[in-house]
């Protein structure tokens, strides 16, 4: 006889996600946008068409198929409160329909600190591991500073003990992963101001690029689930869920792959994104459930996360 | 990703056992926070046969050479998975493990490689799992090479700070290193006591799952720190040469809370289930636990029932 004994909360679940094959991401909106006015959406969404429709054709080409592809557009209500969801939504989907785009899914950044009870950027956090510098044993904790996340090796900071003593003397930093030069960079990934904690503009980056990966779970679960645009827009930001559906007949919002088409100016944000991308650890069983769920498509999927995250930087601005 | 190819490769490990720094057994929920070691995933626990809980997986990247028994250095890079296992709320573990898999490009590659395969190192040059495994479990970490114990010893040295422990423990006793080695092989296993708290234990398995490896070397730990830490009790209890109630009442912790908490192979896996009916042949952990519990429950009842008598006395 066969008996088999189990106790559920030794043994969690994990929850698989609907999965498009790109999530497509077609800008930011900043104040200073917006209080440019509708000129300045129209010229954007100009000026990205050509590669939106280049981005849909290059992934239809690698998935050999009708592919599912899901758009998204993100606005920031995290740093600068602005206007309100009944002004500015209109205005966007109208500008990017006149460019011939739909706009599927709008999020809010803040969403990517705070979405009811779940704290998408904490979660983040938590799965930061370092890379190591060469020498890494073990013996010692992994020489993170509280709220800062690199790519290499500090400069050494001269403490006076060492300032006193004739060896001190200044030492470049070092990229881990440098080929022969290095382009060190050092992120602040959040600072804090009588006890409140602000994430940093890349750290929140990142979190949304993980949320369009499908690769964060809370306790297991999905973090952001898509609520349907409401009839009337609300008057504030708050009042409005975190990510919202405007297109009934969307693609689901998590993709295999990420693509964002983005003002050139989000360039150094997007290199810190990559570093914090680079650190990151997935769940394992996030990680395999993908693989997974690929294998079956028959869609290639690269094993590293920042390997699956994909840029297109237009103009200067 | 997880291709059987993968599979293959030494796995190697240490479980650092002791008891947990506290007047009382810690009630569940406490357990549940104290093991809550990464925001958004679920501390494991259960109950049956008796209560465990287990603390989410932490990741810590190394880059540095291997121990290998040669001495030989070959640079590996990756990731040692540690987390903490309570068991009754009393017995505090940390373990550590890393699989040492295939054999990389040469170089170090981009970080990204590494954390897709959480818990495992990649040598960049050519070793044999003979050379690791002879380096890990015999020679211990010289410096400069990779240091599971420390990660170890970390983990454990934190959680016995953390401000909800009182640090009152109801006894003394010491700590034990269970230092182990899987590699692929026809099933075996070579256990040995080395010191006065340090283990080996070398395995070879045809297929190694990490997880329940790992599980069986920590269930082997706990049994052996209880076996060690009562018979410790014993001897420092006088019992047999100190006369009268003396004896019995410095076995009381003993009665409280270790008698409980023997339950060999309870979550054990059925491959390594039998390497645990070995140990129970030769040497028999359970034989001499049931031993040293027998001799103090016949000392409880005598004492109960005023006919001990005093040594000397016949």
């Amino acid at each position: 006889m066969e008996t088999t004994f189990r106790e559920a909360s030794a043994d969690p679940r994990t929850a698989a996600l609907p999965l498009a094959h790109l999530s497509l991401e077609l800008g930011h909106l900043y104040m200073d946008d917006f209080a440019a006015g509708p000129v300045r959406l129209r010229e954007h969404f100009a000026r990205i068409r050509p590669w939106v429709d280049a981005a849909r054709e290059s992934c239809a080409g690698a998935v050999g198929r009708r592919p599912r592809i899901s758009t998204c557009f993100l606005i920031d209500d995290y740093f600068t409160r602005f206007s309100s969801p009944a002004e500015v939504v209109p205005q966007i989907v109208e500008e990017a329909a006149r460019a011939g785009l739909v706009i599927d899914y709008l999020a809010r950044e803040s969403a990517c600190a705070e979405a009811g009870p779940v704290r998408p950027a904490q979660l983040v956090e938590a799965r930061l591991v370092p890379s190591p510098p060469p020498g890494s044993t073990g013996s010692r904790p992994p020489a993170t500073e509280t709220g800062w996340l690199s790519n290499g090796e500090r400069s050494p900071v001269d403490s006076l003990a060492e300032a006193m003593s004739e060896t001190a003397g200044w030492r470049p930093p070092r990229e881990i992963e440098a080929r022969r030069h290095s382009v060190f960079l050092d992120v602040e990934l959040w600072d804090e101001q009588h006890g409140r904690r602000t994430w940093s503009c890349p750290f929140l980056a990142a979190v949304w690029q993980l949320l369009r990966l499908g690769l964060l779970r809370d306790q297991g679960q999905e973090v952001l689930r898509p609520a349907e645009a409401p009839q009337d827009l609300p008057g504030s930001w708050d009042a409005l869920a975190p990510l919202v559906r405007l297109n009934p007949g969307a693609a689901p919002f998590a993709a295999y792959r990420t693509f964002s088409v983005l003002a050139g100016r989000f360039l150094p944000i997007e290199h810190a994104v990559a570093v914090i991308l680079d650190q990151w650890s997935p769940e394992e069983a996030v990680l395999r459930q993908l693989a997974e769920r690929a294998r079956q498509e028959g869609v290639a999927l690269p094993d590293g996360v920042r390997a699956r995250v994909e840029y297109l930087f237009t103009g200067p601005s | 990703m997880t291709g059987p190819e993968e599979r293959t490769g030494v796995l190697l490990g240490e479980v650092r056992t002791g008891l947990l720094q506290h007047s009382v057994e810690l009630s569940r929920p406490a357990a549940l926070q104290l093991l809550d070691l990464r925001h958004g995933e679920r501390v494991r626990s259960s109950t049956r046969p008796n209560q465990q809980v287990r603390s989410p997986d932490l990741l810590t990247g190394v880059d540095c050479p291997l121990p290998t028994g040669s001495r030989r250095a070959v640079r590996g890079v990756g990731t040692a998975l540690t987390h903490a296992v309570l068991t009754e709320g009393r017995v505090l573990q940390a373990s550590v493990r890393a699989r040492v898999g295939e054999r990389g490009a040469g170089l170090r590659l981009p970080w990204g490689h590494y954390l897709a395969r959480p818990g495992t190192v990649e040598p960049t040059g050519p070793v044999t799992d003979a050379d690791l495994v002879g380096g890990h479990l015999l020679t211990g970490p010289p410096a400069g090479r990779l240091d599971l114990g420390a990660l170890a010893e970390r983990l454990l040295t934190d959680l016995q700070g953390r401000p909800q422990l009182d640090r009152r423990a109801p006894f003394k006793s010491r700590r034990t290193r269970l230092l182990w080695s899987c590699e692929p092989g026809p099933p075996a296993a070579r256990f040995t006591i080395e010191d006065g708290t340090l283990r080996t234990l070398r395995l070879s398995l045809e297929q190694a799952d990490p997880e329940a490896v790992t599980a069986f070397c920590e269930d082997l730990a706990l049994h052996d720190w209880l076996l060690t830490t009562l018979v410790q009790l014993v001897d420092r209890s006088g019992l047999g040469s100190v006369p009268g109630a003396e004896p019995v009442l410095r076995l009381r912790p003993a009665v409280n809370h270790l008698l409980h908490l023997w339950m060999p192979g309870a979550r054990v896996d059925r491959v390594l289930a039998q390497v645990w009916g070995h140990l129970e042949s030769s040497p028999g952990f359970t034989r001499q636990w049931a031993a040293a519990v027998q001799r103090i429950r016949d000392q409880l009842a005598l004492q109960a029932v005023g006919l001990a008598a005093p040594v000397g006395e016949r």
